[in-house]
C-alpha cells in the first residue's frame, strides 16, 4: 500500500489501457462462453421438461425433440421380459399416460408408482424409446420409508 | 435424551441471540466486556450444540426409535457404522451437523485470531452467531431432529438402501463440512467490509480459512465421485448432476480466490473481486445445503418441497443484499494500489485463470437452473445434460490446464518473452510430440490436444521443481530428495500449490481417458458363458445367492480374461435390504488390469441364472483416485507452518522466472 502514492501519476495514464485491455479479455471470454451456451442449448444437449399432460397438449411442437418426462410408473403397467429384453411401462401424471420402452440397465429405484423422468425422442402416437430412465435421488427419498 | 437434545438447541439458539447482540452493542458502544461475553457466547452455543449431536447420536445408537428421526432412518439389524452415519443421513441431522461445524470452526478462529485480528473479531463473531442462530432457529421450530413419535415402532425402517455404504461414511461429512467452513472466511470478509478495515493484514487469516473449506469440500467431491463410481451403474464418476453441480460451484469460486489472493498479496490488486468471490463461495455454499435439501431442481414433481425451504431463500436474499449493499459503500477503500503493466505478466495470468473459473461457475450455475428460468422467461421447461456441460466446460478446462504451465512461467509486471519462450521450449516440445503421436495412435484429435495439454504443463510444473531443487543443491550441498522436502517446507505456497497443480493433472489424464475411450456392452449370458469386450473375455459363472444381517445379496461371479490369461475374478451384486425389497441395490464389481477398469454391472436375471450383464471398459479411472490422494497430500503441505515468513517476505522484492527459494 505505501510507497505507490507517489508513483500515482505515471499510473493514471496507465490504469485506462489496463480498463481497456481487461475489458477486452472478459469480453472475449464471455462472448466464447455465452456462443458455447447457446449453442449447447440448441443441439441435443438440451431437452424440453415437460409432464405428460403437456406432451400430449404440445405434442406438434415436440415431435421429433428430445424430451425429459417426469411422471409416476402406473402400477402394474411394468412388463421386464427376460434379461436383456426392453423394460416396457407406462407412466402417469394423474390425467394422461404416456407408454414407454426402456432399453438399459434397470436403474435401483424403479417399481410401481415411483416417480422417474425418461428421456428421448418424442414421436406421437408411438410409445417414447428412452435412453435414460432417471429415478429419484436418494436425499430426497428419506420421506418415503416408513409411512 | 431427547428433552437433552431438544432443550440444549433452544438455550443454544437464545445463547446465540444474546452473543449476535452483544457482539454488535459492543462494538458500537466500544464496550469490550460485551465483545468478550459474545465470544464466550460462540463458545457455549458450540457446547450445547455438541451436547445436542451427542444426544442424537446416542440415540441413535441405543435405538431409541420414539425420535421419528431416528426410526425412519435407522433399524436394529443396521450394522454399527451406518447407524452412526444415518446420523447426517436427513435434513434435520445434516443441518445439525452444518451447525455443530460452523461452531467448531468458528471458536477455534475467534480463538487463533482473538490477539491478531482484535477489531475484527465483533463482527467476525456476529456474522458466526447470525449464521448460526438462522439454523438453530430452523432446526427448533421447522426441522427438529428431537421431535417425537406419538406411537414408538418396535423397529425402525432403516437407512435407504443407497446410502448403505462406505461412501456414505466420508462423502456426506465431508461434504457438509466443506459447505460450512466457508462460514470463517465469509465472516472475516464481512468485518472487514464493515470495518473499513481492508489492508493486508485480515487476508492472511482468510486465506488459511478458505483453504481449509476449499480443501475439505475437494475431499467430499472426490469421495461423492467415488461413490458414484462404485454404486451408481452407469459406470461414470461425475454425472453433471444439479446435486453434484451446486457442490461444485463453491470450490470453483473458492480455487479462483485462492488464485487471485496471490495478486491481491503481491501488487495490492483485484480488492474488490476478491471480497465478491469469499461471497459468492459462501452464499453458494448455502445455496448447495438448501438445493440439496429442497427438491428445488429435481422435477416438475419434486416430492413436497421441504418446509426449509423458504427460511434458506430468505437468508440467501439476505446475505446478497447486505454483502453486495456492503461491498458498494467500501468501493472507495478497495480501489487497486496498482494498475496492470503488461498484459503477458503472472497478474494477468491470475486474472485469466480466474475469469475462466468465473466462467466456468457460471456455465455450471446456468445450465443446473435453467430449468428455473426457461419456465419463468419462456414457459418451457428446458433442461440440460452431461453433453452441455461437456462443451461448454470441457474447452474452458482445456485452457485452465494450458494456462496452470504458461502462468507459472510468467514474472510479475512484465515477462521477457524471450525468456519465457527458453524455459517453455521443451514443455512446448513434449506438447507437440505427444499430440502428433497421439493423433497418428488413436485419431482422436480432441483428446491428441488435451493430452497435448497435460503433457506440456506436467513438463513444466515437474521442471520448476527441477530448477529450485538444482538451485538449493548448488547453493546448500543438499541431495535432490532433501531439497524437494525444504522447498516443500519453506516456500510451500508454490511448491504446495505445484503439488495440487500436478494432482489436477493426474486426474485430468483419468478423466480425459474414459471419457474418450470409454467402451461399453450388454451381454445375455447363462452360466459358463463367454463375451469378448476390447481385449477382454468375460465369463460368466453363474449367480449365488446369499443373507446379510440386513440384505438379501444376489451374486454375479465373473472372470475376466486377457489374451487366454485369468487376470481378475469380480463380483457384481444386487442387495435387498429388508423394508426396501422393491429397491434392489447394486455393486459394482470392478476390476482394474493394468491400466483398465473393467466394470461390470449385473442387470437383470432369471432363476435358471440367465443373467444380463453390462460391462464398461473405463480406462486409466485408477488415476482419477491417485490424483486424490496426491490432492489431498498437496492441500496439506499447504498448511504447513511456515519458518522464514520474515525471509519470504524479503523474497517479494526478488522477481524473475525462478524465484531462489526465497
Amino acid at each position: 500500500m505505501s510507497g505507490t502514492a507517489l508513483a500515482q501519476p505515471v499510473e493514471k495514464s496507465r490504469r485506462r489501457w489496463f480498463d481497456l485491455r481487461l475489458l477486452v479479455a472478459a469480453l472475449a471470454i464471455a462472448g466464447a462462453v455465452g456462443y458455447l451456451m447457446y449453442t449447447g442449448l440448441q443441439s441435443t444437449a438440451a431437452s424440453y421438461f415437460v409432464t405428460v399432460s403437456e406432451l400430449q397438449q404440445r405434442a406438434a411442437e415436440v415431435e421429433g425433440k428430445r424430451v425429459r418426462v417426469g411422471g409416476d410408473v402406473v402400477p402394474g403397467s411394468i412388463r421386464m421380459g427376460g434379461p436383456g429384453e426392453p423394460i416396457h411401462f407406462e407412466i402417469t401424471d394423474g390425467t394422461s399416460r404416456l407408454a414407454v420402452v426402456y432399453e438399459g440397465v434397470l436403474p435401483d429405484i424403479f417399481a410401481d408408482g415411483r416417480h422417474v423422468i425418461v428421456e428421448g425422442v418424442f414421436r406421437s402416437s408411438q410409445p417414447i424409446h428412452a435412453d435414460t430412465l432417471l429415478t429419484q435421488c436418494p436425499s430426497r427419498f428419506e420421506s418415503t420409508p416408513g409411512q | 435424551m431427547a428433552e437433552l437434545g431438544s432443550g440444549a438447541l433452544i438455550i443454544a439458539l437464545m445463547l446465540a441471540v444474546y452473543g449476535l447482540a452483544a457482539s454488535l452493542l459492543g462494538a458500537r458502544r466500544h464496550v469490550p466486556e460485551l465483545v468478550t461475553s459474545a465470544v464466550r457466547a460462540t463458545w457455549g452455543v458450540t457446547l450445547l450444540v455438541v451436547t445436542a449431536v451427542i444426544a442424537l447420536v446416542s440415540a441413535f445408537l441405543t435405538h431409541d426409535f420414539r425420535l421419528a428421526y431416528v426410526a425412519g432412518r435407522s433399524s436394529r439389524d443396521m450394522p454399527t457404522h451406518y447407524v452412526l452415519a444415518a446420523f447426517y443421513g436427513g435434513q434435520e441431522g445434516s443441518l445439525l451437523y452444518w451447525v455443530m461445524i460452523v461452531g467448531i470452526l468458528g471458536s477455534l478462529a475467534l480463538y487463533v485470531h482473538r490477539r491478531s485480528d482484535r477489531a475484527l473479531i465483533p463482527y467476525v463473531t456476529a456474522t458466526i452467531l447470525s449464521v448460526m442462530a438462522l439454523l438453530l432457529f430452523i432446526l427448533t421450530f421447522v426441522a427438529n431432529p428431537f421431535e417425537l413419535l406419538p406411537v414408538t415402532p418396535i423397529d425402525g425402517a432403516g437407512l435407504n438402501p443407497l446410502l448403505r455404504d462406505p461412501g456414505m461414511m466420508v462423502h456426506p461429512p465431508l461434504l457438509l463440512a466443506g459447505y460450512a467452513s466457508f462460514t470463517v472466511p465469509f465472516a472475516f470478509a464481512m468485518a472487514a467490509l464493515i470495518t473499513g478495515r481492508l489492508g493486508a493484514e485480515w487476508l492472511r487469516s482468510i486465506r488459511r480459512w478458505t483453504l481449509v473449506a476449499w480443501g475439505v469440500l475437494g475431499c467430499g467431491l472426490l469421495a461423492g465421485a467415488w461413490w458414484a463410481y462404485h454404486v451408481l451403474g452407469w459406470g461414470g464418476y461425475w454425472g453433471w448432476d444439479p446435486v453434484e453441480n451446486v457442490a461444485l460451484l463453491p470450490w470453483l469460486t473458492s480455487t479462483a480466490f485462492l488464485h487471485s489472493v496471490i495478486v491481491q498479496e503481491r501488487r495490492g490488486m483485484l480488492k474488490v473481486w476478491n471480497l465478491s468471490l469469499l461471497l459468492a463461495s459462501f452464499i453458494l455454499s448455502v445455496f448447495g445445503t438448501f438445493v440439496v435439501r429442497s427438491g428445488l431442481l429435481s422435477s416438475v414433481h419434486a416430492f413436497a418441497v421441504s418446509k426449509v425451504g423458504p427460511w434458506f431463500l430468505l437468508y440467501l436474499a439476505a446475505v446478497a443484499v447486505i454483502g453486495i449493499g456492503l461491498l458498494i459503500y467500501r468501493l472507495p477503500a478497495l480501489q487497486s494500489d496498482r494498475a496492470i503493466e503488461s498484459v503477458t505478466s503472472r497478474e494477468s495470468g491470475f486474472l485469466l485463470n480466474n475469469l475462466l473459473f468465473a466462467a466456468l461457475a457460471f456455465a455450471t450455475f446456468w445450465g443446473t437452473v435453467f430449468p428455473l428460468f426457461s419456465e419463468l422467461f419462456w414457459s418451457t421447461k428446458l433442461t440440460v445434460g452431461p453433453p452441455f456441460y461437456n462443451q461448454v466446460n470441457g474447452p474452458l478446462l482445456l485452457v485452465l490446464l494450458v494456462l496452470m504451465g504458461v502462468g507459472p512461467m510468467l514474472a510479475w509486471r512484465r515477462t521477457d518473452l524471450r525468456l519465457l519462450l527458453r524455459n517453455l521450449r521443451w514443455p512446448l516440445l513434449a506438447g507437440l510430440v505427444t499430440a502428433s503421436g497421439l493423433l497418428v495412435w488413436l485419431g482422436r484429435p480432441l483428446a491428441a490436444a488435451a493430452f497435448a495439454s497435460v503433457a506440456f504443463t506436467t513438463l513444466v510444473t515437474l521442471l520448476e521443481y527441477l530448477r529450485a531443487a538444482r538451485a538449493r543443491r548448488r547453493a546448500n550441498r543438499e541431495s535432490y530428495l532433501a531439497a524437494l522436502g525444504q522447498l516443500l517446507r519453506r516456500n510451500n505456497r508454490r511448491y504446495g500449490g505445484y503439488l495440487v497443480h500436478l494432482a489436477v493433472l493426474v486426474m485430468a489424464i483419468g478423466v480425459i481417458a474414459s471419457n474418450f475411450f470409454q467402451v461399453e456392452r450388454q451381454f445375455l449370458v447363462r452360466p459358463g458363458e463367454t463375451g469378448t469386450i476390447g481385449p477382454y473375455t468375460i465369463v460368466y459363472r453363474g449367480l449365488d445367492d446369499r443373507q446379510t444381517a440386513d440384505a438379501e445379496v444376489v451374486a454375479a461371479k465373473v472372470d475376466i480374461y486377457r489374451g487366454g490369461v485369468l487376470r481378475d475374478s469380480v463380483e457384481s451384486y444386487r442387495y435387498f435390504y429388508r423394508n426396501y425389497e422393491d429397491q434392489p441395490t447394486a455393486r459394482m464389481g470392478i476390476a482394474t488390469i493394468g491400466l483398465d477398469d473393467v466394470y461390470v454391472v449385473l442387470d437383470r436375471w432369471e432363476d435358471d441364472g440367465t443373467a444380463s450383464l453390462r460391462v464398461y471398459i473405463n480406462p486409466l479411472v485408477i488415476w482419477i483416485w491417485i490424483g486424490g490422494a496426491v490432492y489431498i497430500l498437496g492441500t496439506l503441505t499447504l498448511f504447513w507452518p511456515q519458518p522464514a515468513l520474515a525471509r519470504q517476505r524479503a523474497g517479494r522484492l526478488v522477481r524473475g522466472v525462478v524465484p531462489s527459494e526465497a
